[in-house]
């Protein structure tokens, strides 16, 4: 498992144009992130190239990177998946997606454990979000969780799920929206 | 209409971490993240929130050109140590090395580190009930704030502190940074660098967990003092 302590500290040498660390960085996360790609372009060159632009975009904002806001190959993998979807957005892009979605899909997808060094609110805030992804109506987590995964757009999803399209960007606006209440709701925002 | 004044910030904010928000709308938002400070922290907010850990399972080995052409896109060549730098060249070499090498090999380390930016207090920030001060510190190149009590303050988990700016010509606060505690280094947002000027005064409220849901200060401000030199 990816050391936390030891990816932030070389994202943070990253910052102060450290190569070697930069280097390690990428030698250490680079196959997670290629396959959270992978699973979003559905094409192995078309991971690649997300992979290569994500990591130029990482070296230019590990300035940016706040060690206190989120676990660091969260935030890495953010990169990787706001380029993926900016590729496969493009209209000469065709993919073929394989979901294998089933229940325990988001155990899967997902690690859910604590890591050694978490705040304890931060290991809270990740039960909270497990346990109100459970609390969701199928449709909704299912489409969030696809969507998430697979990068999929509303009309892919609507493809994917066989249902109407409305029916899709509404299960995504109630799913987000019951999400956000259920974790505000866990941390006594109101 | 600017999106941080927008109702739907919060579904927006949502659709673009999830990747359902496309095309124009996407672009839209990612350009109010560099301009309207408030979009940007909400942002946080939700990555904090709904940001999960990928699993490992799905590893794949990239292939060796994909490295090549980011270090070559990247020059960075341009940023690598030399080879006497090196620790792991350097322990094979420091049994025999002489006193002098030590020395010279020093120096060039110390040119080659990284040079922190250098800090100069800007504000005090204070508390009408005499509770310990902050000092506000800005970096010489005005991109980063420090805040540095005198004893450490942190924020409860279902609140967070919120650092303002107040503009000299009385106009509405705006938000620089949200904390978890008052001990900290954060980047000035970049609409408002060159902004942290004598004449304005910072400020900290204490909000609700990921910043005020408003965009001004909803709760209490337990800290302001003016800036007089920079």
């Amino acid at each position: 498992m990816l050391d936390d302590i030891h990816i932030r500290r070389l994202i943070l040498l990253s910052a102060a144009r450290d190569a070697e660390a930069f280097e390690q960085l990428y030698r250490l996360t680079a196959p997670v992130l290629l396959g959270v790609a992978f699973k979003i372009t559905g094409r192995r060159e078309l991971a690649e190239e997300v992979l290569h632009d994500a990591f130029i975009k990482i070296w230019h904002a590990a300035a940016r990177f706040d060690p206190m806001a989120t676990r660091p190959v969260a935030w890495m993998a953010t990169i990787v998946r706001n380029r993926a979807i900016d590729t496969v957005s493009r209209a000469d892009v065709a993919r073929v997606i394989s979901v294998d979605e089933d229940e325990d899909s988001l155990d899967r997808y997902f690690d859910w454990s604590d890591a050694s060094e978490d705040e304890a609110d931060s290991a809270r805030m990740r039960h909270w979000l497990r346990g109100c992804l459970d609390e969701l109506k199928g449709g909704e987590r299912q489409a969030l969780v696809l969507a998430y995964m697979h990068g999929l757009s509303h009309g892919e999803l609507s493809n994917q799920l066989a249902k109407p399209l409305g029916t899709v960007k509404s299960w995504v606006r109630r799913g987000m929206q019951s999400l956000k209440q259920c974790v505000d709701s866990c941390m006594g925002v109101s | 209409m600017k999106l941080d004044q927008s109702p739907l910030l919060d579904a927006l904010c949502g659709e673009y971490l999830l990747g359902t928000l496309r095309g124009a709308a996407r672009a839209r938002f990612e350009r109010a993240c560099t301009e309207e400070p408030r979009v940007a922290l909400r942002l946080q907010h939700w990555q904090h929130v709904f940001t999960p850990q990928p699993s490992e399972a799905f590893r794949m080995q990239p292939a060796p050109r994909t490295w090549q052409h980011i270090s070559h896109d990247l020059d960075l060549r341009r940023y690598r140590q030399p080879w006497f730098a090196r620790v792991g060249l350097w322990r094979g070499w420091a049994l025999s090395a002489t006193a002098a090498l030590t020395v010279w090999l020093g120096a060039s380390l110390l040119e080659r580190a990284p040079v922190a930016p250098v800090m100069h207090p800007i504000a005090t920030l204070a508390s009408g009930a005499g509770a310990a001060p902050v000092v506000a510190s800005l970096s010489d190149d005005g991109r980063w704030l420090q805040l540095a009590p005198s004893r450490p303050v942190l924020a409860a988990s279902t609140q967070s502190y919120e650092l303002w700016l107040l503009p000299p010509d009385g106009g509405a606060p705006v938000s620089v940074a949200v904390l978890g505690q008052l001990s900290a280094q954060v980047p000035v947002p970049v609409p408002l660098v060159g902004r942290l000027q004598a004449g304005a005064r910072l400020a900290v409220s204490v909000e609700p967990a990921g910043g005020s849901p408003t965009g001004a200060p909803t709760g209490p401000v337990i800290l302001v003092g003016a800036i007089d030199a920079v």
